[in-house]
């Protein structure tokens, strides 16, 4: 295990930073280990977003621009990151841990007999095998899990784990081949965005989640939304919010939802239940804003203030703003 | 290493299907640590401790088995659900309860050789006896609460050569094909395919249904067929020599203790409170 692949998932060419979160961790490791860091670039916009690669330390960035891609779900991205992994030859393989990152890591941890660690939040090179960290059991223990030299390693990757840092000789575009004779099976016959071009949840610095105490979806784009912007960050929801329909699924946090590790989380009118807990526990700094002074989340809240958010969070925004105002 | 199996015969499947008339459905359930219950691993086997601890179906999977009962409700006729499990014996009585829910029967994958599979071993493993079963869908959890890796559902699809639709919302089975509504990382995709084909499916597909006291009371006599690796035919190790990651420690993270508690009598108190403290981090 020498060479490193940098799965870049993006949509026309948009991407997330996790993309360059990843291909700047597999130049790092490669380095380590002696040998050199690729990335795949698949489908429609591939060019766009190589060109950005480019700058990042890497040695050959594959790319086909085939609109299968879009079309068929996961089946070409599967055959195509399995023929770069047989140029590259036995090595580690980084895929985000999305939905989409995990469907692909499990086919292709099978297409290639590969080893697997999933969740990872940091990399260490030892004597030839890759030691990766992560958490498990919903964050309540830490594991330190060994893949060995002689595999492919596949790792799916917790965004906003690993530092984004441009640098290297400038990597050389390689068109990827497409394989023949593969079948794809699953057709995508319509693809709809939802939230466009908001910041993803699970890479945003700050998150603000609101919990049932909002009684609503209104207070999610009243409340929470103006705060979230004042401190540069994204909106979140626990599962009883997600569950009463006013927040899509997609921003649900916790067990069954997002995991998510921002350097400050907000919890609004979020009681703590484990299941919430397990997916933002490894939150940088966590504030919890909440009537009832015995709910679970002040056990492991940074801070817990006692009161009612729809008169605190308003004030709060209020004073962020000014004091971005006053700065600039 | 390619798959040297002999990839399912999806002809001979959909030729079975058509001359029966019915839908055989099979839903993959982990029986995992109650996940409320503290987690202990046993620091000489570095394996999570199982006994003594109650166990649940994995929250994910109810959710699968409530989509393929749903799915049985809607299709009707001699459809079935069969409940497949890779698991220790002395676990398998755990699945009652997914009989209980309304699945037909069981079937349990259980052998001592199985100890200390990985996540490419036990995809393994558990695609070798899901081959054994005949099936026109086969209905997967997105996710286990204990390991977590998510990549069963798709590892099963590679080597049972099936089309693979994951976190679906929406279903519906129209003849040989398979419609499918699934929630995205950005937003919902419709997608078909053909039967038979590997489904996940997403926590928007309904709340798993509570056993009624006829279900608890049917489930009893429902049969829970155990299956070891004799019966199979495979081509490589499992268990821990099939395993391609070694763990090598494992810790509890640090302690997230309670932090400061401010009572605020109003918002402008809490929420300067709020600041200060934010200020004070240089989180603002
Ligand atoms: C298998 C399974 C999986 C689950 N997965 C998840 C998951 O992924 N994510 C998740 O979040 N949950 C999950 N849950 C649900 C979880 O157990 C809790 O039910 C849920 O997190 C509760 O959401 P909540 O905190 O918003 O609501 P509640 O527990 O009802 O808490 C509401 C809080 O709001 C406070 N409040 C009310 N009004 C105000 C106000 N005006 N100002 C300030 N505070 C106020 C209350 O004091 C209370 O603490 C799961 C449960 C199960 C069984
Ligand atoms: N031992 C097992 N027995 C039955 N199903 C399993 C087993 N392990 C994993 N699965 C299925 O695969 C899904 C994903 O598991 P994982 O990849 O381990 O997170 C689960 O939700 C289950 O449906």
């Amino acid at each position: 295990m020498k060479n490193v692949i940098a799965y870049a998932e993006h949509r026309h060419g948009e991407t997330r930073k996790v993309t360059f979160e990843l291909a700047s961790e597999a130049g790092k490791i490669a380095a380590a280990l002696g040998g050199k860091a690729h990335a795949v670039v698949l489908g429609p916009g591939s060019e766009r977003l190589a060109e950005q690669l480019k700058t990042y330390p890497l040695d050959t960035i594959f790319l086909n621009d085939d609109a299968d891609v879009e079309a068929f779900l996961l089946d070409p991205i599967v055959d195509y990151l399995e023929a770069a992994a047989r140029i590259a030859g036995p090595s580690l393989i980084l895929i985000p841990n999305t939905l989409s990152g995990r469907d692909v890591a499990g086919r292709l941890m099978a297409r290639l007999d590969a080893g697997m660690v999933a969740d990872v939040v940091e990399l260490k090179p030892d004597q030839g095998a890759v030691v990766c960290t992560s958490p498990k059991l919903g964050g309540a223990l830490i594991t330190q899990c060994a893949l060995r030299p002689a595999d492919y390693g596949i790792v799916t990757v917790r965004p906003n784990a690993f530092a984004v840092q441009a640098g290297g000789a400038g990597a050389r575009l390689e068109p990827l081949a497409k394989s023949v004779g593969k079948s794809y099976r699953a057709a995508i016959e319509s693809d709809v965005e939802e939230g466009a071009g908001e910041l993803a949840l699970e890479e945003a610095p700050v998150v603000v989640a609101g919990g049932r105490g909002l009684g609503g979806p209104e207070p999610f784009d009243t409340l929470l939304k103006p705060l979230a912007r004042a401190l540069g960050g994204a909106v979140g929801a626990s599962r009883a919010a997600a569950d009463a329909g006013w927040v899509p699924y997609n921003l649900q946090i916790g067990q069954t939802g997002k995991t998510v590790t921002p350097t400050l989380y907000i919890a609004v009118g979020i009681s703590g239940a484990i299941q919430h807990k397990v997916g933002m526990r490894a939150s940088g700094t966590i504030v919890a804003i909440n009537k009832d002074a015995a709910s679970p989340i002040g056990e492991f809240s940074d801070l817990l203030v006692v009161g009612d958010a729809f008169r605190i969070v308003p004030e709060l925004t209020k004073l962020v703003e000014t004091s971005k105002g006053s700065l600039s | 290493m390619e798959n040297h199996q002999e990839p399912i015969a999806l002809s001979s499947f959909l030729i079975e299907r058509r001359s029966l008339y019915y839908v055989k459905i099979v839903v993959t359930i982990k029986l995992v640590p109650n996940p409320n219950a503290e987690k202990q691993i046993d620091p000489q086997t570095k394996r999570l401790v199982r006994t003594g601890v109650e166990t649940v179906l994995n929250p994910y999977d109810a959710y699968a088995l409530e989509a393929a009962l749903q799915l049985k409700e809607r299709a009707g006729g001699d459809t079935t659900v069969t409940i497949f499990s890779m698991a220790p014996d002395s676990l398998k009585e755990g699945l009652r309860k997914a009989l209980a829910m309304g699945a037909d029967d069981a079937v349990v994958l259980s052998d001592e050789a199985l100890e200390g599979s990985d996540v490419s071993a036990t995809a393994y493993a558990m695609a070798a006896a899901l081959r054994t079963l005949k099936f026109d869908l086969l209905v997967v959890g997105g996710l286990t609460d204990d390991s977590s890796t998510g990549a069963v559902p798709g590892a099963l699809a590679e080597h049972l050569r099936l089309p693979c639709i994951t976190n679906a919302r929406k279903v519906e089975i129209k003849g040989d094909a398979i419609e499918v509504e699934r929630e995205t990382d950005s937003g919902y995709q419709t997608v078909r395919g053909p039967l038979p084909a590997l489904l996940t499916t997403a926590l928007t597909f309904g709340e798993p249904r509570y056993a009624s006291l006829k279900g608890i009371m049917g489930a009893k006599k429902k049969s829970i067929a155990t299956i070891s690796l004799r019966d199979l035919s495979l081509d490589r190790p499992v268990g821990t020599a099939g395993s391609k990651t070694e763990l090598r420690s494992f810790a509890p993270p640090p302690v997230r203790g309670k932090g400061k508690v401010v009572e605020a009598s109003d918002g402008l108190s809490g929420a300067q409170a709020i600041f200060d403290f934010l200020a004070e981090k240089r989180l603002v």
